[in-house]
C-alpha cells in the first residue's frame, strides 16, 4: 500500500496520516473515559490528568510502532489540543497538549522511535498536557478566584485557599500523572510485544 | 425569525474571543453577560431550547458560586471555589462550542480549515478522526458481545479478578480493528483522489458576510470592555 501511494514532502504517506487520525480518535476516547470520573467532581477534579493518562498508553505505543516516522506524535498532540479547544476546554490544557505532543515527538524521534523508554516518555509528555490548566491555577491562585469576589474584601477567603490547596497538590498531580502514564505506556509495550508484533500489525 | 448560519471561520474566531474574554474576565457579572451573549448567538442560529437551557444552567452555577464565596467557609469553600473557578472559566466556551458543533457540518468545517491554510498533515488526520469517533462506539458493542460469549465480560468483577486478561481482550480487538480500518480507509481515500495536489473544492460554499462582521465586532467590543474594566478604567 505505501508503495502505491505517492509520498508527500514530509515523508508521511496518506496511509500514515489516516492511521494517525484513527489512533488519535482512540486515544481521545481513552482520555475521555479515564477523565470523566474525575472532571465533574469538585473534590477529584484536580486529579483528572491522572485518570486521562491511565488508558491511552497501548494506543500510542501501537501508533508509534505502526508509523515510526517524524510527525505522528506531534500531530496527535495538536489534534487533541484542537478538539479540546473546539469543545471549549480551558486554553492552557489545549496548548499543553500541543506542546506535549511536539516535545514527545522530539524525544522519541531522537532514537528514531525505536527506543521503548523514549516512546514511553513521549506518552508521558502528551499526558502532562492535561495538567496545563492546573499549573495555571497554582501559578496564579489569587487571580484565579479573585474575579469571582467582585472586588469585595475577603482576605480570610484567600487565606483558606492558600492553606488548603497547598503546593504539594501540584506535585502530586504532576508526579502522579508521570507515574500513571509510564505504567500505561509500559503495559502498552508489553501488549505490543505479546500480541501485535506476532500478528504482523506493526510496521 | 429565519435562522442565521455564521461562517465556520467566524465561529472559530468567536470561540477564540470567548476564550480571551474568560481569560481576562474582571468579574462574575461579566461572565454572566458573556453567557447571555453566547445564548443570543444560539437563539439566532435557531437553537432555542439549547440556548434557554444553557443560560438557565449557568444561572444555577452562578448562584452556587455566589453561595460558595459568601456563605461557606473553610475547606469546603476552598475546594468548591477552585472547582467553580474552573467551571466559570470553561462554561461560556463550552456553551459556544456546543452551538458551533451542532450547527456546522463536517464538510463545512473541513472547508474552513482548508481556507485558513491548515497543512494537509493536520487536515487529513482531523477529518479521519471525526469520522472514526462514532465507529469506535460501534466496535465497542461488538467486542462486548463477543466477550460475553466467551465468559470474559468487561464487568467490574472480571476487571478486579482477571485484570490482565480483561484488558487484553479489550485492547487487542479494538486496536486490530482500528489498524484494519486504517488500511481500508486509506485505500478508499486514495481512490477518491485525496492526493490531488491542487486546491480542494467543496460542495458547501463558505464566505463571510455582514452578519459575521457584526458578530465578531460585538464579541471584540465586549472583550475590550472587559480589559478596560479589569484595568479599572471604566
Amino acid at each position: 500500500m505505501s508503495r502505491q501511494s505517492r509520498e508527500n514532502q514530509k515523508g508521511l504517506t496518506v496511509k500514515d496520516l489516516v492511521t494517525t487520525g484513527i489512533f488519535t480518535a482512540l486515544l481521545f476516547i481513552t482520555m475521555l473515559l479515564g477523565g470523566i470520573i474525575f472532571a465533574p467532581n469538585p473534590v477529584l477534579t484536580f486529579y483528572q490528568p491522572l485518570g486521562s493518562a491511565l488508558l491511552g498508553g497501548p494506543v500510542l505505543m501501537l501508533l508509534i510502532a505502526k508509523v515510526p516516522k517524524r510527525g505522528p506524535i506531534a500531530i496527535v498532540g495538536i489534534l487533541i489540543g484542537i478538539v479540546w479547544f473546539a469543545t471549549g476546554m480551558h486554553w492552557a490544557m489545549d496548548i499543553g497538549y500541543m506542546l506535549g505532543g511536539i516535545l514527545g515527538e522530539l524525544i522519541a524521534g531522537s532514537k528514531k522511535y525505536k527506543s521503548k523508554v523514549l516512546n514511553i516518555i513521549a506518552y508521558i509528555c502528551i499526558s502532562l498536557g492535561a495538567t496545563g490548566s492546573y499549573i495555571c491555577f497554582f501559578v496564579d491562585r489569587e487571580n484565579w478566584c479573585s474575579y469571582m469576589l467582585e472586588g469585595g474584601t475577603a482576605a480570610s477567603y484567600i487565606d483558606t485557599m492558600n492553606a488548603t490547596a497547598a503546593n504539594w497538590m501540584l506535585a502530586v498531580i504532576l508526579l502522579g500523572t508521570i507515574v500513571i502514564a509510564a505504567l500505561s505506556g509500559f503495559v502498552g509495550t508489553k501488549l505490543l510485544k505479546k500480541q501485535f508484533e506476532k500478528a504482523g500489525i506493526t510496521a | 425569525m429565519r435562522e442565521i448560519n455564521l461562517d465556520p471561520r467566524t465561529k472559530l474566531l468567536l470561540l477564540v474571543l470567548c476564550v480571551l474574554c474568560t481569560m481576562f474576565a474582571p468579574s462574575l457579572t461579566y461572565e454572566l453577560i458573556l453567557v447571555g451573549l453566547v445564548g443570543a448567538v444560539g437563539v439566532m442560529s435557531g437553537k432555542y431550547r439549547y440556548a434557554i437551557m444553557g443560560v438557565a444552567a449557568y444561572g444555577v452555577i452562578y448562584g452556587i458560586t455566589q453561595f460558595t464565596i459568601y456563605e461557606l467557609s473553610g475547606t469546603w469553600q476552598a475546594i468548591l471555589a477552585a472547582f467553580f473557578g474552573l467551571v466559570n472559566k470553561v462554561y461560556p466556551c463550552g456553551f459556544l462550542a456546543g452551538f458551533m458543533v451542532s450547527t456546522t457540518k463536517t464538510g463545512e468545517f473541513m472547508a474552513a480549515l482548508q481556507r485558513i491554510r491548515m497543512p494537509n498533515q493536520i487536515v487529513i488526520p482531523f477529518a479521519v478522526m471525526l469520522r472514526y469517533l462514532p465507529v469506535v462506539r460501534e466496535d465497542w458493542h461488538y467486542i462486548k458481545d463477543a466477550m460475553r460469549m466467551r465468559d470474559i465480560a468487561p464487568s467490574v468483577k472480571n476487571i478486579l479478578f482477571h485484570p490482565v486478561m480483561t484488558v487484553e481482550c479489550l485492547y487487542v480487538p479494538l486496536m486490530t480493528a482500528a489498524s484494519n480500518t486504517a488500511d481500508e480507509l486509506s485505500i478508499a481515500s486514495v481512490t477518491r483522489g485525496i492526493e490531488n495536489p491542487g486546491p480542494r473544492s467543496s460542495l458547501v460554499e463558505i464566505r463571510f458576510s455582514a452578519k459575521d462582521v457584526v458578530a465578531v465586532l460585538v464579541f471584540l467590543g465586549y472583550f475590550a470592555a472587559g480589559l478596560l474594566r479589569r484595568r479599572g478604567v471604566v
